[in-house]
């Protein structure tokens, strides 16, 4: 079924600007052509509500990332609008973007670690850059390295750790600074089935607080054990594919 | 992991302190990283400064020792023996430029010249060239060593004043090399400054393309563009410090080879003196160099966040 994010039901008063978008992810009417004229999305609206826990499948190139992209700004759209909690991404300003970000967590699928720095020093360096006192960034690192079972490692640069800590690691930094949000962009695409599973236990969990969850993947395996809502991005379009239930 | 919640605002001071601290860190870190390009940066402006600095250390003492020279110097005017130096006195004054007149009668002269000569017996000498030979002298000063050449034309054309004698090449052997040094130096500066800019430029650039993954992961994570560009200029501005600091270090340890140079090699002695500078002036250079240091290594950076922050 092509997700059908025009009908009057569901949109009828967006954008309005009463409405409270806290915690959601609102793509209304998005087409994203690149200047080589690709198009990778075309008239695409979405709404993923708080505290969703939503896949975003598709084939290689489909647009996944792009799609994921967009959300965070390091991509504009050609058309249409884009709602990331609260905030309007349309032509947003520098400042706004990164206090937008500081409320979002991203994890890709090559972790993208700072080689030169420890465990602890990754995952503090987020609180850092932006701005936090060291006693706060004292108080936010044990818990979060414990969540996602590093805090034995943090003495440990990247390189001494295996793939699946690596993104494991890699998830500690996007979640330390508490987001309502969170934008997986393949994250078990390097990892074996039993890395992959842990990865998206920690993920629920998350989830489970009330942080929305937006993951790529194209792993049937993951799709079928976690029971979420799926979309399948294809030819531009978005298409909700969710397993119906047993 | 507990639920989102905001935690506890420090105080304004403290935040203020660790951001310091963060910046200081940081700065610090891209100096180190920097290795050899943070010397090349440095010797860079480090040259560019001694040279404007010795320029104008050079400027200044040519400028003070042309002054002196300007009071030391007098226009000689002799006269006819026929005429007083009392009845051309008046018009000599009322000349443009004119700071003194001092004259010197043919009899003062004679007296001076017997003493300078060791004769006692004035008379005996007179009774052998048969009368005093000398004529009237005005020794006149000028208000500025400029003006030298047309007071001393305009004194010759005076009809009593039969010949003017002053040291019109040494004057105009200093003003010319104050010429050259500042044409020389502009020229100098000019294009030490767009190479100065340019090397610090490139030096940030690279160092910012070193820590682009850290950059990126900055960005992504919410870090604005002044909190991760700010220890790059940071850096910029110490280039200049450092340079500005090493150059005035080079400019007072070279003053003695420069007071020797003026001395021997090029034949002016009464240049020394420009080894010594003006007391009013003594912090003035090393200000002035701070201050174009700190200005060329700030521009450069700046310059190289531009570009690479697109």
């Amino acid at each position: 079924m092509m997700v059908d994010s025009t009908s009057p039901s569901l949109y009828a008063t967006f954008p309005g600007q009463e409405r409270d978008y806290r915690g959601q992810v609102i793509l209304h009417r998005v087409t994203k052509v690149f200047p080589g004229g690709t198009c990778v999305l075309e008239d695409v609206s979405l709404r993923i509500a708080q505290g969703e826990f939503v896949f975003i499948t598709g084939v290689s190139g489909a647009g996944k990332s792009t799609l994921l992209r967009l959300l965070y700004g390091a991509e504009a759209v050609t058309q249409g609008r884009v709602i990331v909690d609260n905030t309007e991404l349309t032509r947003i300003r520098p400042r706004p973007l990164a206090l937008l970000r500081r409320r979002l967590g991203v994890v890709f699928q090559d972790y993208r670690l700072l080689s030169n720095r420890t465990v602890n020093e990754n995952v503090a360096f987020v609180l850092r850059a932006q701005g936090m006192s060291p006693a706060e960034i004292r108080r936010r690192l044990e818990p979060t390295l414990k969540m996602v079972g590093l805090a034995h490692k943090g003495q440990r640069f990247p390189h001494e750790l295996s793939g699946g800590e690596q993104q494991r690691l890699s998830l500690a930094r996007a979640i330390v600074n508490t987001p309502t949000i969170l934008l997986a962009d393949e994250p078990t695409g390097n990892l074996d089935q039993e890395n992959s599973l842990l990865v998206l236990q920690i993920l629920e969990r998350l989830n489970s607080f009330g942080v929305t969850i937006l993951m790529t993947t194209h792993d049937p395996y993951l799709l079928a054990q976690a029971r979420h809502r799926v979309l399948r991005l294809q030819d531009g379009h978005l298409f909700d594919v969710t397993p119906v239930g047993p | 992991m507990t639920t989102p919640r905001p935690w506890m605002a420090p105080s304004l001071l403290s935040t203020f302190g660790y951001k310091l601290a963060y910046l200081l860190h940081e700065t610090l870190l891209g100096l180190r990283r920097g290795g050899w390009l943070n010397w090349a940066a440095v010797s860079t402006l480090m040259v560019l400064l001694f040279l404007v600095g010795i320029s104008l250390h050079l400027s200044w003492g040519l400028e003070s020792s042309l002054g002196s020279l300007g009071n030391q110097l007098q226009i000689s005017a002799y006269l006819r023996p026929a005429e007083s130096a009392q009845s051309v006195l008046p018009t000599v004054r009322a000349l443009e430029h004119v700071a003194t007149v001092q004259v010197i009668t043919k009899e003062q002269a004679w007296k001076s010249l017997l003493i300078d000569m060791g004769l006692r017996d004035q008379a005996a000498v007179e009774q052998q060239l048969g009368h005093n030979p000398l004529v009237d002298t005005l020794r006149v000063q000028v208000d500025n060593i400029l003006y030298l050449d047309a007071v001393a034309a305009a004194l010759k054309r005076l009809a009593p004043i039969e010949e003017v004698a002053y040291g019109s090449q040494v004057v105009r052997q200093l003003q010319s090399l104050q010429e050259t040094l500042r044409l020389g130096s502009l020229t100098v500066t000019g294009v030490l400054t767009l190479a100065t800019v340019a090397v610090i430029t490139t030096t940030i650039r690279l160092i910012v393309m070193a820590r682009r993954r850290e950059i990126e992961v900055m960005q992504l994570v919410g870090a604005t563009a002044a909190w991760i560009y700010l220890p790059f200029v940071l850096q910029g501005f110490l280039f200049g410090v450092i340079g500005a600091l090493a150059a005035w270090a080079l400019i007072l340890g070279s003053q003695g080879v420069l007071a020797d140079l003026f001395g021997s090699v090029l034949a002016l002695p009464f240049l020394k003196g420009i080894g010594d500078p003006d007391p009013g002036r003594y912090w003035l250079l090393p200000l002035m160099l701070l201050g174009l240091g700190t200005f060329l290594g700030t521009m450069g950076s700046l310059i190289a966040v531009r570009r690479s922050s697109r």
